[in-house]
């Protein structure tokens, strides 16, 4: 029998989890690891720092690739998953390659969520999920000073709190969009507007933007419900949603993300999905929750891979632990921030 | 400034245009006034089957050596492309087609075993070019338009070099492949916006200027005909047979004659009939047809009649390796043959040597009477260097045979004896200066004579004619020397380049090494070269054979035993290679 092939769609938290697991587990299977980006893994926490100047970029980085190399793992960076036959077990790449899997991990993350309604407005708009994205911030800081955040989620306000450091004048938009994946209520509104004001921010409180006009290369104005703003750049911070569009019409089931059981198994045999791009099945609440942060990550990582050298380990977590965020089921590893 | 030390590959199958690429690279950046060394190579099969590479290497300062790990591979057939990996820098770059017309398996994919630092560019090349230009085949042109843009290489460059090398096919084509390399360059330059760099821009190439771009073997084409070549015979042989295409393209527009004979023998057997007759004569040949020369050979050497040998040495013995390179056939250059026969051999260590050198051999044999062998080899044949434009003073061009004096006219010697073994030669018509000429053992009027004294006599004339040369024959060089050294090392041919970029970087980080570069091969400096052994507590010669050739043939001049790295792989030595051999002689010498 040829050796068994095994693939892992990601290059984040729960991919390398994922594949570390596989080796240490005593997998001899072949590896392969793909992720679209053309970077290696990165601390994404780290981006503000990054765009603020504080770290270098070599710092975002978190495994060399001579770990690939010794664990003997085929990381391919650069190379984007365009669909999957899961009949066949074939994945197709966007450059026309077709690859064979025996196991497939599917860990694709998220990405920005840019609320529908803002979705006219994408291309004015910044967000921040990778180095790339923080190298479009460090190039366009270079020509403007003021800065207009729409949404608050958790980058957003370290995000904030790097372009204060490098003296920039923020305006931030805080309304019922905002602290995905915390449920927004009065009271997270009001202890975070008056944080932001007390460093300087000036929180602009409305319902809606009608129209954002792009007066040249460096000035937007942008006209709200109750007031117009004008800015050199906008961030969008909506929180992530799942990367599986290109999976749409494969026949896995996706609500939000890739609907899995509690051992993470898609409905296709050897076919798991964990990390941000996944939906939990919980036994106890009958119902999928959406998971976000590092640890859970990884841990899901981890728990996919043995279940793919054959266990049957639970992804189990607390139902008190689990948020509803606006009839979203959520569980978050990433609290310390706020 | 920034220094500029970069290796680009292109690899594809025959047919995908993958040398044309190559070409326009070194050109555009020779055009850049960048110094450029490349080399193509090619299956040993029949061409226009297989894989074909193409490396070259781009420097602001003079590049001496090829480049041993590619920073950017341009790949027109991934399949074939997989076989570069090894020879890859971590971050390389790779561009590739991302828009194949049929679907790829892992198994033949290239992106599939690249190492994950290789930073990839896919640029659909074939649908590109269709749009552009309305066919695919412009798709390698596509790719350098890709690599032009990432890289941040001018365009203009490489336009007009793509002017030039089409040109002479009419408006049209020219227009179609400027439109595909555009199509290449403007889709990267917006796709890749965010991964653009300028690795050529801000630097000031210090090459000199003007330069042009040549192989060894249109170097030596270009040198015989400069020094007046009348008449070439020869039989094709690779890696020789571009001297007598070149030469069969240009020598008659000069009114010379290019022949191509029934085999090796004759070839030589007219070489030496032309010059006998007074004509500047040449053959060039490998291994296998110089082995066929020997004899012949020989008789130029007992009758004293010059010819002008150009043996492209390739791996052997027998057919050996045709398309691949070694220096194997320096013992069968210098002693190849019966009797005691010695000749001139001189071998070249650049594209730039390649013509000065076969400049000078015509007036080494005219003058010493006897043949000159120049030991080229299939990496230095075939790599182009753009070299500053050669050109032969009306000096270099002399005829510099010694003719008997009016004196003798009527009582004329041919073998004269004289202290420095050379005697006048005349040229058969000339009244009054009637001689016989044979390979068999003869007196000073050319008359067969076997008896002890005239053989003995006869034979020191001949070597001493030999030492005589060494007046006109380059001295050994000392490249980055001094006094005494830990390291010395020696070479010869086309690994010389290697050598000096090793011993280069080692005396950046401090060490005592130094090179010291042997182009007469026979007869031999000796006196320079043993003084060199005796400076250096280590003495290393590496070559491209098994048996160590040079080492054989200078290893007696110091009492100590000469270190030998020897390589038959049959591609270029890599300064790698030396430089960790050299660093495992300074940590034995440091203990
Ligand atoms: C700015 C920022 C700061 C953060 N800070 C924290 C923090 O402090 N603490 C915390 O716990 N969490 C933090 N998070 C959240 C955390 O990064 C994510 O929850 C976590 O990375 C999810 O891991 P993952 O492996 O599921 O996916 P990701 O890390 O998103 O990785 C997804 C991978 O899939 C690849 N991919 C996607 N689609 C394809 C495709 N079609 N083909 C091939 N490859 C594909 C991508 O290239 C990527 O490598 C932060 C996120 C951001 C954006």
């Amino acid at each position: 029998m040829s050796r068994q092939s095994f693939v892992i769609i990601g290059n984040g938290p729960a991919a390398n989890q994922a594949a570390e697991s596989l080796r240490s587990q005593g997998s001899e299977a072949k590896i392969t690891m793909l992720s679209k980006d053309s970077f290696r893994g990165y601390l994404p926490h780290l981006l503000p720092d990054f765009i603020s100047g504080s770290i270098g970029e070599e710092s975002l980085y978190f495994r060399p690739h001579a770990y690939y190399k010794e664990k003997n793992i085929f990381l391919r960076l650069g190379q984007k998953a365009v669909g999957i036959d899961f009949s066949k077990r074939r994945i197709f790449l966007e450059h026309r390659e077709v690859i064979s899997f025996d196991g497939l991990i599917i860990a694709t993350g998220g990405k920005p969520r840019i609320p529908e309604y803002y979705q006219l407005f994408e291309d004015l708009m910044l967000t921040l999920k990778t180095p790339q994205d923080a190298k479009l911030w460090i190039s366009k800081l270079k020509s403007v000073d003021s800065i207009l955040m729409l949404g608050g989620d958790l980058t957003s306000l370290s995000l904030t709190r790097a372009l204060l450091k490098m003296g920039k004048t923020i305006q931030f938009i805080i309304n019922e969009d905002s602290f995905w994946p915390i449920p927004y209520s009065e009271e997270i509104y009001k202890a975070v507007a008056q944080r932001l004001e007390s460093k300087g921010v000036q929180v602009v409180h409305c319902n809606k933007i009608r129209r954002v006009t792009q007066i040249d290369e460096n000035l937007i104005e942008v006209d709200t419900d109750t007031c117009s703003v004008r800015t050199g750049a906008i961030g969008a911070f909506f929180g992530l949603v799942p990367d599986v569009r290109f999976l749409v019409r494969s026949g896995l089931d996706i609500d939000r993300g890739i609907l899995v059981d509690e051992f993470l198994k898609t409905r296709f045999e050897d076919v798991f999905a964990v990390g941000d791009c996944a939906q939990v099945y919980h036994p106890a609440l009958r119902n999928y929750w959406v998971s976000i942060g590092y640890q859970n990550a990884a841990t899901l990582g981890k728990i996919a891979a043995s279940n793919l050298l054959g266990s049957d380990l639970e992804a189990l977590v607390a139902p008190e632990s689990i948020l509803d965020v606006g009839g979203v089921k959520v569980n978050t590893s990433w609290w310390t921030e706020f | 400034m920034t220094e500029v030390d970069f290796t680009v590959e292109v690899c594809g199958m025959a047919g995908d245009g993958t040398i044309a690429v190559g070409g326009l690279i070194n050109e555009a950046m020779s055009l850049g006034a960048f110094s450029v060394l490349g080399f193509d190579s090619y299956p040993a099969e029949i061409r226009g089957f297989g894989r074909c590479v193409t490396n070259s290497r781009i420097g602001s300062s003079e590049i001496v050596a090829l480049g041993e790990q590619a920073h950017a591979l341009i790949s027109l057939n991934d399949e074939q492309s997989r076989s570069r990996v090894p020879f890859l820098a971590e971050d390389c770059m790779v561009f590739f087609d991302s828009a194949p017309p049929t679907k790829v398996t892992e198994d033949k994919s290239l992106l599939s075993v690249l190492p994950p630092g290789a930073q990839i560019f896919g640029i659909p090349f074939g649908n590109l070019a269709v749009s552009a230009a309305g066919s695919a085949r412009g798709r390698n042109l596509t790719a350098l338009g890709g690599f032009a843009a990432v890289c941040g290489i001018s365009p203009d460059l490489f336009r007009e070099v793509i002017g030039k090398k089409f040109g002479s096919k009419g408006d049209h084509i020219v227009s179609v492949n400027l439109k595909s390399f555009d199509a290449g360059y403007e889709y990267s330059k917006s796709v890749f916006a965010n991964r653009l760099g300028n690795i050529f821009s801000d630097v000031e190439s210090n090459a000199a200027s003007p330069r042009v771009m040549l192989s060894g073997n249109q170097a030596i084409g270009m040198a015989a005909i400069d020094a007046g070549l009348k008449l070439y015979f020869g039989y094709p042989i690779t890696p020789a047979t571009p001297i007598m295409e070149y030469l069969a393209k240009y020598l008659p527009k000069q009114g010379g004659r290019v022949v191509q004979m029934e085999d090796e023998i004759s070839s030589i057997a007219a070489v030496l009939g032309g010059f006998y007759a007074g004509a500047r004569a040449m053959t060039a040949t490998s291994g296998p047809g110089f082995a066929l020369m020997t004899e012949l050979i020989t008789h130029g050497v007992m009758a004293e009649i010059p010819a002008v040998i150009i043996d492209a040495q390739r791996g052997g013995p027998s057919t050996g390796l045709p398309t691949k390179t070694e220096q194997s056939d320096l013992h069968a250059a210098v002693f190849g043959g019966p009797g005691d026969s010695a000749r001139i051999v001189i071998a070249p260590t650049n594209v730039s040597e390649c013509y000065y050198f076969v400049l000078k051999s015509f007036q080494l044999a005219e003058k010493y009477q006897t043949p000159v062998i120049i030991l080229t080899d299939f990496f230095l044949d075939n790599r182009v260097e753009n070299v500053v434009a050669p050109k032969a003073s009306e000096e270099q061009k002399a005829c510099s045979n010694v003719f008997p004096e009016e004196s003798s006219k009527d009582n004329y010697q041919r073998y004269h004896y004289s202290s420095s073994g050379i005697s006048p030669r005349a040229i058969p018509g000339m009244e009054g200066f009637n001689f016989t000429a044979t390979g068999l053992e003869h007196t000073e009027k050319g008359i067969p004579d076997y008896s002890p004294e005239t053989h003995s006599r006869m034979t020191e004339k001949r070597h001493q004619k030999l030492f005589s040369a060494l007046v006109d024959l380059k001295e050994p060089e000392e490249f980055l020397s001094g006094d005494s050294l830990d390291v010395g090392v020696i070479g010869w041919g086309s690994t010389f380049g290697s050598i000096v970029e090793a011993v280069q970087r080692l005396r950046k980080s401090g060490f005592s090494v130094g090179a010291l570069k042997i182009s007469s091969i026979f007869p031999l400096h000796s006196e320079i070269i043993r003084k060199f052994m005796a400076k250096s507590t280590v003495v290393l010669i590496p070559e491209l054979n098994y048996e160590g050739q040079l080492a054989n043939l200078i290893g007696h001049l110091d009492s100590k035993p000469v270190e030998r790295l020897n390589l038959v792989t049959g591609t270029p030595m890599p300064t790698s290679v030396i430089q960790e051999r050299i660093y495992q002689l300074m940590e034995v010498l440091a203990q």
